[in-house]
């Protein structure tokens, strides 16, 4: 009952935080929305932690997920402090790749 | 049903009503705050079954660092205009992998579950290297980001 409820409400919060990238115009949301997907998959490793021989291994993959997450929102919010210095907006119609034009 | 599953619900409410909060409330400020309370909750849920390292890790790394920038970046660049506007394009793969996703969640719906705790020694002794690298990862990220801020305030 405890890992269908988990995994249930993480693919629930993953659902919202997918919308809420979809649907987002400006950078800070998008940033929200990828937390809460973080959180999501967080969420998701819990029923790993059920199984008594993989605890050690269930808490190295949550080691794992928490800092690649931490570190690649870091990244994320560095881009996006330059962003909003180079050129003063938060919108993400102004972002550009590759060979967009600006 | 125990108080533990009973308090796992209602603890499964929270999150999901805080992340529709997050998602539908016009304030990015308070949609960062949201974010950070469906964060904590998740990482409540890890400490009720017993699995209190999780739980430092999420409290103090993601929502502690990360969600504590979030919020002040939100606070920051406060915007309060209404922001749901859906490009229906991406909707017909999302329903895909979510129909998918909840029906392999479904079929786990008989599947017993009985915590056991999580040994942070056991962890430290079978993993040392794997810790000693995410420690340098997390200080060589911080640099780069550092050199990555300061390149562009030149």
């Amino acid at each position: 009952m405890m890992v269908y409820l988990s995994l249930v409400t993480s693919a629930a919060i993953l659902l919202i935080g997918y919308v809420m990238a979809m649907s987002s115009k400006e950078l800070v949301r998008l940033l929200i929305s990828l937390e809460l997907m973080f959180g999501a998959v967080f969420l998701a490793l819990m029923p790993l932690f059920t199984i008594p021989d993989l605890t050690t291994s269930a808490f190295s993959i949550a080691v794992l997920t928490v800092f690649t997450s931490g570190g690649e929102l870091m990244i994320l919010i560095a881009a996006m402090v330059t962003f909003s210095k180079k050129f003063r907006s938060m919108s993400t119609d102004d972002i550009v790749a590759g060979g967009d034009s600006p | 049903m125990d108080t533990v599953s009973l308090a796992m619900v209602a603890m499964c409410c929270f999150a999901v009503l805080t992340a529709f909060a997050a998602l539908f409330t016009k304030d990015t400020f308070y949609s960062a705050l949201y974010m950070s309370a469906t964060l904590v909750t998740i990482a409540g849920m890890f400490a009720l079954n017993n699995v209190q390292p999780v739980f430092v890790l999420i409290t103090f790394i993601f929502v502690g660092a990360i969600g504590a920038v979030t919020v002040a970046l939100a606070a920051m660049y406060r915007d309060t205009r209404p922001k749901i506007q859906i490009d229906f394009v991406w909707f017909l793969p999302a329903i895909i992998t979510f129909g998918a996703i909840f029906n392999a969640i479904f079929g786990l719906k008989n599947v017993p579950s009985a915590f056991s705790g999580s040994e942070v020694s056991a962890f430290v002794e079978n993993y040392a290297v794997f810790a000693l690298f995410f420690f340098t990862l997390a200080i060589l990220l911080m640099l780069a980001v550092v050199k990555f801020v300061r390149r562009e305030e030149v």
